[in-house]
């Protein structure tokens, strides 16, 4: 007998759309109204400009940035407000990864209008990272699929179908990681050079949350 | 069975350490980028493994998430090396005989997309009109054409809710999204190489 550690506690709600499944547990909807909250954040706040000041002496200046730039940035932190919090919520394991996959590829998105080469080049290989993490990742939800026959994390939860092998566990968790955890975060680093300050910080929240979540979906079944 | 599985999931584990090593070894981003694309048919191939109706579902958004993510990493590229945006003018693909092969093939192709019904349809009627188009280098407005397909779309969405929510009416819902997705895919497809994003004045 295999004891199931949840960490997400007993789902206080539970939506069934034919395949779309979203559930509530207490550690999700905080997760939820966290990326929630910041994706309010990105939408109301006024981004900062960068202020690059010389060594040595009293000189600085703002590095100016174009509105058209900033409504793309914009537009692109409230889609990886958005994909987060569906990850948050979703309770089928191939949706998850579809979230997570969506969040790598907004993070790269946020940085990419910047017109930087250094912050250009660094996008673009981390973007290599992010597309090349789908493989486990889609691959870490089939192998879900195919041993226990449901995505369903309900399903998992309720102990009913066979165990899931750590193969797909550790696949699943190898993909989230290549979407922009640590230790692929490092990659991610040059890209902090980019202005603006509110939407740069929706990167690392949005990798912090999907990581969160993962621990969550990796300890059921 | 599992048996079988295990073998394939064997066989593209290695094809996915043979890629990955490419990609490790290959120093030009735009060869990188080229790799990738085979790495990504990797993750379809171990979900197509599966061998079901689920597995079916699951590759379009998969393809499709794999599709997006190659074409943002294309157009950082494309910024990042300076390429600059040229206008292309439609494809000008030359047909000799202008006037009636192109238009018999196209006939052919969507009356038979038609029968077919759904997505595959939609794609073969969608090629039919991409004949037509890019052998009569056409200059109309196909705005129109755009927001035909959005409309299909939202039919093929609304069919879903009727899926949905009252499910005693599913065989309206089912002719719906078939037809939805049929004008749908029809539309977009045939916009292929005729809408380049400039503005035509």
């Amino acid at each position: 007998m295999k004891t199931v550690i949840s960490i997400g506690g007993v789902p206080s709600y539970i939506l069934e759309f034919g395949d779309e499944l979203v559930y509530f547990t207490p550690y999700t909807i905080t997760l939820f109204l966290l990326a929630l909250t910041f994706t309010v954040l990105a939408i109301i706040s006024r981004p900062e400009k960068q202020v690059d000041i010389a060594f040595g002496g009293d000189a600085y200046r703002t590095k100016e940035i174009s509105l058209s730039e900033m409504r793309f940035r914009r537009f692109m932190a409230i889609a990886c407000g958005l994909a987060s919090m569906g990850a948050m919520v979703t309770g089928d394991i191939f949706n998850f990864t579809l979230f997570t996959a969506m969040v790598g590829i907004t993070n790269v998105g946020i940085v990419a209008a910047v017109k930087s080469p250094h912050v250009q080049d660094a996008a673009y290989q981390y973007g290599l990272v992010a597309l090349s993490a789908t493989v486990p990742l889609f691959a870490g939800a089939a192998v879900y699929a195919a041993a226990t026959g449901s995505l369903s994390m309900i399903e998992l939860m309720k102990n009913t179908v066979p165990a899931v092998p750590f193969l797909a566990k550790a696949m699943l968790v190898v993909g989230v990681v290549g979407e922009g955890m640590a230790p692929f975060y490092a990659a991610k680093a040059e890209m902090f050079r980019a202005p603006g300050a509110p939407y740069v910080i929706m990167c690392s929240l949005s990798s912090l949350l999907i990581f969160l979540r993962v621990v969550e979906v990796v300890l059921l079944g | 069975m599992w048996g079988q599985y295990s073998y394939g999931i064997f066989v593209v584990m290695i094809a996915a350490a043979i890629a990955f090593f490419a990609l490790a070894k290959e120093r030009d981003d735009l060869h990188k980028l080229l790799l990738i694309d085979l790495v990504e048919i990797l993750s379809i191939g171990i979900i197509a493994l599966l061998g079901t109706d689920l597995a079916e579902a699951l590759i379009l958004p998969g393809l499709t998430v794999g599709i997006a993510e190659q074409l943002a990493l294309t157009q950082i590229y494309c910024t990042k090396e300076g390429i600059k945006t040229k206008s292309v003018k439609g494809l000008n693909i030359e047909v000799i005989v202008k006037a009636d092969a192109p238009l018999i093939l196209s006939i052919f192709l969507v009356v038979y997309g038609m029968i077919l019904s759904g997505f595959t349809g939609g794609a073969v009627a969608g090629l039919g009109l991409i004949v037509l188009f890019i052998s009569r280098s056409y200059q109309e407005d196909l705005n129109l054409l755009e927001m035909a397909s959005g409309i299909s779309w939202a039919l093929w969405i609304f069919a879903f809710f009727v899926f949905m929510f009252l499910p005693e009416y599913w065989f309206v819902a089912l002719m719906g999204a078939a037809i939805g997705i049929l004008l749908k895919v029809t539309v977009k497809m045939s916009l292929v190489g005729t809408m380049w994003g400039e503005n035509r004045d």
